[in-house]
């Protein structure tokens, strides 16, 4: 605690007397009180701390970028050394041409296209299913069932949240891969197979693949959005439910034209979130769905995602600046997309909203 | 909901004091059955959890010993007496950094900074939040093993650790302090109290059990990362002897031995020691999850307390 005590803060005139204080305005307004006035030197050695996870973020895209090959001729980068930006990789990047420890006569090639797709199609599906039961979730939870009920079931549904990727990594791998990949997909295969892209093969008897990567992800997003629906369902006022109801009501239709409504920014923020977990999710990813630069053929394949592809090439690029460079602009994509997400996100919830749930 | 008057001619007889149209019949029986189908959901959520949880125990449990447990010798790879110390240490340390940036940061920007500075500082706060831990991982390895040169080892990783844990630390520092009871900062700036008077004497025992909440939610987040540690270090079946040697950490050990194959001994030897490090971390998180809870709950009373 005396960490605190670092500022020396000047005191202000009137030390040790009783000041009598100005007659506060009648009427209580939600203004916060001004903050304490400090001489110049405090309120600069006080501003320094509070600016630490502004200066975290920005060293952090400094580092992606400094490692990447936008970094034209930045003399602290330790890797200017031979890659250039559009020189050696250029729009190529975009392509969807991997192929980074080419043999010395062929020319590698960097294009993550394959990684920028695969990580939509893991993010998208579990997203979809994550809202759809996270809906249903919150509306039992803040509608038809006892309070008494709800504390016990809700706090389940929030441990999801604690549970580490790694453990549901080897879990979904040791234990729920091989029911797919025996079992469900060829199910799937010989009786929706009828529909394009799910037909046979049924991927690898192991079942790492798409349908159990979407599974983990909707597990692992499944908490997020869930608590972000349900607190935007609750915070809608009381007089609007209950004239809702008094109207005549039923409970479904006053979930369905008042609740859902008024909560409405909630939910988006919601999906943005959740969005933002899947499409992040490194080791679970990692280890279910693999590292494979391939598009996937059919939905039974397996295909990689930007974070585990990054998580996992990692040893293999160690000295070669080239293959660094094109992981840390994968860093750098991954990043964008993941702020742009969390920007839109959080603009329609509180921020100090659910700090118990990690992830949010 | 306007055709909710008696358009039936049936309804309107006698007999019937409430509405029974086919409609009304319908709207009702709907309402009841989505009130039975919905709470089913939850099955969807807590089966799996069931499922994971009773899984790995199952898994762990028969080969787990006090033995696995505390050995640290050097010869044996089966056991979890190494992984667990270098857990502790590497824990012991980030938090402490950890907590030395995070709690500056939250007092400082929920007491010295204007409120519209204060929102750009949360906000930068929450999107580190929100990145995903590939890239925090990938930072620490750009700067702390490359850049500043103390390659794969301990003190990489401790700074990693500590880089991810920092935001939940402000964040609820943060929390804490800015929801101290504005009578009661009123009163003791009124009494004449400088700034770090009020903040010591007046703010942090009325914070501090929300801050301890912030800590140990940050290293229930933290222990169970696996990105950063595994980018920034290399498995050691040794327990660090200086800040620059590799060292080993519970979730790096899962996902170096998951995939073992298990038809030779040493190799389901392996997975039996992912899986017993599984159960062991799963026991932390919840054991912490569990406290911060109760923590938190016990704020919120404290807080409705102080209003009255």
């Amino acid at each position: 605690m005396n960490t605190v005590n670092s500022t020396p803060a000047p005191v202000p005139a009137g030390e040790g007397k009783v000041v009598p204080s100005p007659p506060s305005p009648p009427s209580e307004t939600s203004r916060p009180v001004p903050a304490p006035r400090l001489r110049r030197l405090g309120r600069v050695l006080t501003i320094i701390p509070a600016l630490v996870p502004t200066a975290f973020l920005v060293a952090i895209v400094l580092a992606l970028f400094a490692l990447s090959g936008f970094a034209v001729n930045i003399s602290w980068s330790p890797f200017q050394v031979g890659v250039r930006w559009p020189e050696n990789f250029g729009w190529g990047f975009f392509g969807s041409d991997w192929d980074p420890l080419a043999a010395p006569p062929g020319q590698p090639h960097w294009g993550v296209m394959v990684f920028i797709v695969g990580s939509f199609l893991t993010a998208v599906p579990a997203l979809f299913l994550s809202m759809a039961i996270g809906l249903g979730l919150a509306i039992a939870s803040t509608t038809y069932l006892p309070r008494s009920v709800t504390r016990w079931l809700d706090s389940f549904v929030d441990l999801l949240a604690g549970i580490p990727s790694v453990v549901y990594g080897i879990w979904a791998f040791v234990l729920i891969a091989p029911i797919f990949g025996g079992t469900l997909n060829p199910w799937l295969a010989d009786h929706v197979g009828f529909i394009p892209g799910f037909g046979p093969p049924p991927g690898l008897a192991g079942g790492t693949g798409l349908p159990v990567t979407i599974f983990v992800l909707t597990l692992m997003s499944l908490p997020i959005t869930t608590l972000l629906i349900r607190d935007s369902l609750r915070a809608i006022p009381t007089d609007l439910w209950e004239s809702g109801l008094a109207l005549g009501a039923t409970r479904w239709e006053a979930v369905r034209r008042i609740s859902l409504r008024h909560g409405s920014r909630g939910i988006v923020s919601a999906a943005f979130l959740g969005f933002g977990r899947a499409f992040g999710e490194t080791v679970a990813v990692a280890m279910v769905l693999g590292v494979n630069a391939a598009y996937p053929i059919n939905f039974y394949s397996s295909t990689g995602t930007i974070a585990a592809t990054i998580f996992g090439l990692l040893d293999s690029a160690y000295g070669n600046s080239h293959f660094l460079a094109a992981l840390s602009e994968m860093a750098i994509v991954l990043l964008a997309i993941s702020l742009v997400v969390n920007l839109v996100g959080r603009r329609f919830i509180s921020s100090i909203i659910a700090y118990e749930v990690p992830g949010i | 909901m306007a055709d909710l008057t008696m358009s039936d001619s049936s309804s309107a007889t006698e007999d019937s004091l409430f509405d029974r149209s086919f409609r009304t019949r319908w709207r009702v029986g709907f309402d009841r059955v989505v009130g039975w189908l919905l709470p089913l959901l939850f099955l969807v959520a807590i089966l799996p959890i069931l499922d994971l949880v009773g899984y790995i125990s199952y898994r762990a449990l028969p080969t787990l010993s006090f033995q696995v447990l505390t050995s640290t010798s050097l010869t044996r790879t089966d056991t979890l007496g190494v992984p667990i110390l270098s857990t502790a240490e590497i824990m012991a340390f980030s938090t402490v950094l950890a907590v030395a940036f995070g709690l500056l940061g939250g007092v400082a920007t929920a007491e010295f900074l204007s409120e519209r500075a204060a929102g750009w500082v949360r906000m930068s706060a929450n999107l580190l939040v929100g990145l995903p831990s590939v890239t925090l991982g990938y930072f620490g390895y750009f700067t702390f093993v490359l850049y500043f040169g103390w390659g794969l080892s301990f003190v990489a990783a401790v700074f990693t650790l500590a880089f991810f844990m920092t935001p939940y630390i402000f964040r609820t520092a943060d929390l804490a302090f800015t929801s101290v009871p504005r009578h009661i900062r009123e009163a003791a700036v009124g009494s004449g109290a400088a700034p770090h008077q009020y903040i010591l004497r007046v703010a942090t025992p009325i914070a501090f059990p929300q801050v301890l909440n912030g800590i140990f939610l940050a290293m229930a987040i933290g222990i169970g990362e696996t990105a950063p540690i595994v980018l920034t270090t290399t498995l050691s079946t040794t327990l660090p002897s200086t800040l620059y040697s590799p060292v080993s950490f519970l979730t790096a050990l899962i996902w170096e031995n998951y995939a073992q194959s298990t038809a030779t001994p040493a190799g389901r030897a392996l997975v039996d020691l992912a899986f017993q490090a599984a159960f062991l971390l799963i026991v932390v998180v919840i054991a912490l999850n569990v406290v911060v809870r109760v923590i938190s709950h016990r704020f919120e009373k404290r807080l409705e307390g102080l209003y009255q």
